[in-house]
């Protein structure tokens, strides 16, 4: 299993949180936390999350997959700053 | 222009030129047939949800356009579930529009709610629930070019009864047309470095050049560096059969000459292609030697399976092009053809006739290949027969073989042949079918008797569930656990049962009445025809690889296995 942070802009749009939900579910990826919250910009919410992925799955092929959802404007992943943060 | 959500729903469909729906009315879509009643579309109406949602894939990939489906609320909507994965997975554009119950009753468990929204999302591209009829003609223009554009796919459109009735003023949509993926220079001239240095290169094509419209790029692309070619299920007539650079079919049941070929390149140029199960076998000893080179307009297939040296983001048909332009010189392959020609000789497909003296299902799809031609389309559904429609009908046109290859439907066949033939009326179409995928779904014969949809029905009657039946011979020791179905003692009969659904029934069971049988199928025009073809039930589909096992271990008839023993 590998650890990682990632960060989401979503359209505010009904259903968005769901199809991210379930495509965690659907691929086994493992959700540790998870955060919704209005971004500044425009009519878009952020998702905070940190996730697992099983062995020999890569964090850019759920970056990828995360968007080909149309309500995903955007995906960074953040597991390198967060380290920072952390002072690891 | 002042009408309601339902008339904006039929005029928006008439702006982004659909021109037939394949669907059935019920209480929550009621409004919505009002308004199409009067409209120029044509509406097949079928006689179960999941028929139309497979016609509209059969219409979508025998035209090339977005087939649409409709249905009510509730069941109506949970009958299309099948056909949206089918599509999800073989990345076939539809719109699927259904009813749903009143806004004010949505999440109070009314009469036919169901969430297909929730229920939906992991095998659609899109959804949209509408809940003010003014976004309508919008969001069905959207759902359109989402459904054609890029990776192709299904998208759904829910519409709550209110919305349907309540007043609203047309505005026409915008129709735009979405930008391609700009191919990266870097990665072209890379991958022509590759393909320029590479001494067993082989051409590893999937659905994606079908979808893209790209077989003309590739024959030129093939010829000009003389790189040979394997196709995928998906990709069956993306390349000429009767072409010389062809080594046929990859994978599980794929000919020893394709599957050869990938084992022993030293670059696989893999074009609109996901590495499938099915076709890689055991993934680590997939192409052992092979470079890999990775053009796919879905930047996530890339290196999902098998790691790409180069990966190129684009449509294969712009990939193609680009690499032509690039590509000046045919390098020398003499050796590698010296190989791949001495498989081909060694080891052409081929079957042998059944011991009990019953007809071979091979020789059947081989004469109605030989006897209909390649202008013609084929569905299949999923099982024997669908692995010898692959194998034995000769494709030479892109969009003229139509099966469920990555979800696997059983009775794909006959609702997505109701959907090429309407999409495709000038050409004849042959559904090739299994007793047990016939009758999953045999009721939409009734709708083509009823709609003059003049399809063909060919059932490759082995008495079983044929494939699993073979698994069962092959790794349960012959324990035939609930495999046998009946259909050799006419449980049905479908001479009977076609002629009760308005086709004509014809049955044969001798080699010598193959021909004439499958010419009188040929001329009748004025409704569907259904043929028994009854065959043995011990025939199997060779060659194989057993699944869990490497491409090596490839047989190419039971206990032969031709690269395991050989010195490389």
């Amino acid at each position: 299993m590998t650890r990682h942070s990632l960060s989401l802009l979503l359209r505010n749009e009904p259903g968005a949180l769901a199809r991210i939900v379930v495509l965690f579910s659907s691929r086994g990826v493992d959700v540790e936390s998870l955060s919704l919250a209005p971004a500044e910009q425009g009519d878009l919410s952020r998702l905070d999350v940190v996730v697992e992925l099983q062995d020999g799955r890569t964090v850019h092929q759920l970056i990828k997959q995360l968007g080909r959802i149309v309500d995903v404007k955007n995906v960074v992943d953040r597991t390198h700053d967060e380290a920072l943060e952390l002072g690891a | 222009m002042d009408t309601t959500g339902a008339g904006a729903l039929i005029k928006a469909l008439e702006d982004v030129g659909c021109e037939v729906i394949f669907g059935m009315p019920g209480g929550a879509i009621l409004p919505a047939y009002d308004p199409l009643f009067d409209s120029k579309i044509r509406h097949v109406l079928v006689r179960h949800e999941q028929g139309a949602g497979h016609a509209a894939q059969g219409y979508a990939q025998a035209t090339g356009r977005v087939g649409v489906c409709m249905a009510t609320s509730g069941p109506g909507a949970t009958n299309l579930v099948t056909p949206l994965a089918d599509a999800y997975m073989d990345s076939v554009p539809i719109v699927a529009i259904t009813g749903q119950v009143a806004k004010s009753v949505i999440g109070t468990d009314a009469f036919q709610e169901a969430d297909i929204r929730s229920i939906t999302l992991p095998i659609t591209k899109h959804s949209y629930q509408v809940h003010d009829p003014a976004d309508i003609p919008r969001v069905i223009a959207e759902a359109f070019q989402l459904a054609a554009s890029g990776r192709p796919g299904p998208v759904l459109v829910d519409l709550p009864k209110d919305v349907l009735a309540t007043a609203t003023t047309y505005t026409p949509p915008k129709i735009t047309v979405p930008a391609r993926p700009v191919l990266s220079p870097v990665q072209i001239r890379n991958a022509a470095q590759l393909i320029g240095s590479s001494k067993r290169p082989v051409f590893y094509v999937g659905g994606g050049v079908i979808r893209s419209g790209a077989a003309g790029e590739l024959q030129k692309l093939a010829e000009k560096t003389g790189i040979p070619v394997v196709t995928t299920l998906m990709a069956r007539g993306a390349f000429p059969d009767s072409h010389p650079l062809h080594l046929g079919m990859p994978g599980m049941h794929g000919t020893v000459p394709a599957v050869a070929a990938l084992q022993r390149a030293d670059l696989l140029i893999a074009l609109g292609t996901r590495f499938d199960d099915r076709v890689t076998g055991l993934l680590p000893e997939f192409a052992p030697h092979a470079a890999v080179i990775h053009a796919d307009i879905d930047p996530a297939e890339i290196s999902k399976n098998r790691k790409a040296d180069v990966g190129i983001v684009g449509d294969c048909r712009d990939v193609m092009a680009a690499l032509s332009a690039v590509i000046t010189r045919k390098t020398d392959l003499t050796d590698w053809w010296n190989y791949l020609g001495g498989l081909l000789t060694t080891y052409p497909l081929g079957y042998d006739w059944p011991a009990d003296g019953m007809l071979a299902p091979q020789y059947v799809i081989e004469r109605i290949s030989k006897l209909t031609g390649p202008e013609a389309i084929y569905t299949a559904g999923v099982g024997q027969h669908q692995m010898w429609a692959a194998q034995y009908v000769r494709y030479e046109r892109p969009g003229s073989f139509i099966n469920s290859g990555g979800a696997g439907t059983m009775g794909f066949a006959v609702p997505a042949a109701m959907g090429a033939q309407t999409g495709a009326p000038g050409r004849t179409v042959w559904a090739i079918d299994g007793d047990g995928c016939f009758q999953m779904t045999n009721q939409e014969l009734a709708t083509c008797a009823a709609e003059g949809i003049p399809i063909k029905v060919a059932i490759i009657n082995n008495g079983n569930l044929g494939m699993v039946r073979q698994w069962q011979t092959l790794f349960y020791e012959g324990r035939y656990s609930n495999t046998r179905l009946g259909t050799h003692n006419r449980h049905p009969d479908f001479v009977k049962l076609a002629d009760a659904l308005g086709c004509v029934g014809l049955r044969c069971e001798s080699k010598s009445e193959v021909d004439g049988t499958i010419l009188e199928a040929m001329a009748v025009h004025d409704r569907p025809v259904v043929v028994d073809f009854v065959v043995g039930q011990d025939a199997q589909v060779w060659p194989m690889v057993a699944a869990g096992t490497g491409n090596d271990e490839i047989m190419a008839a039971r206990g032969i296995r031709p690269l395991f023993d050989e010195e490389v």
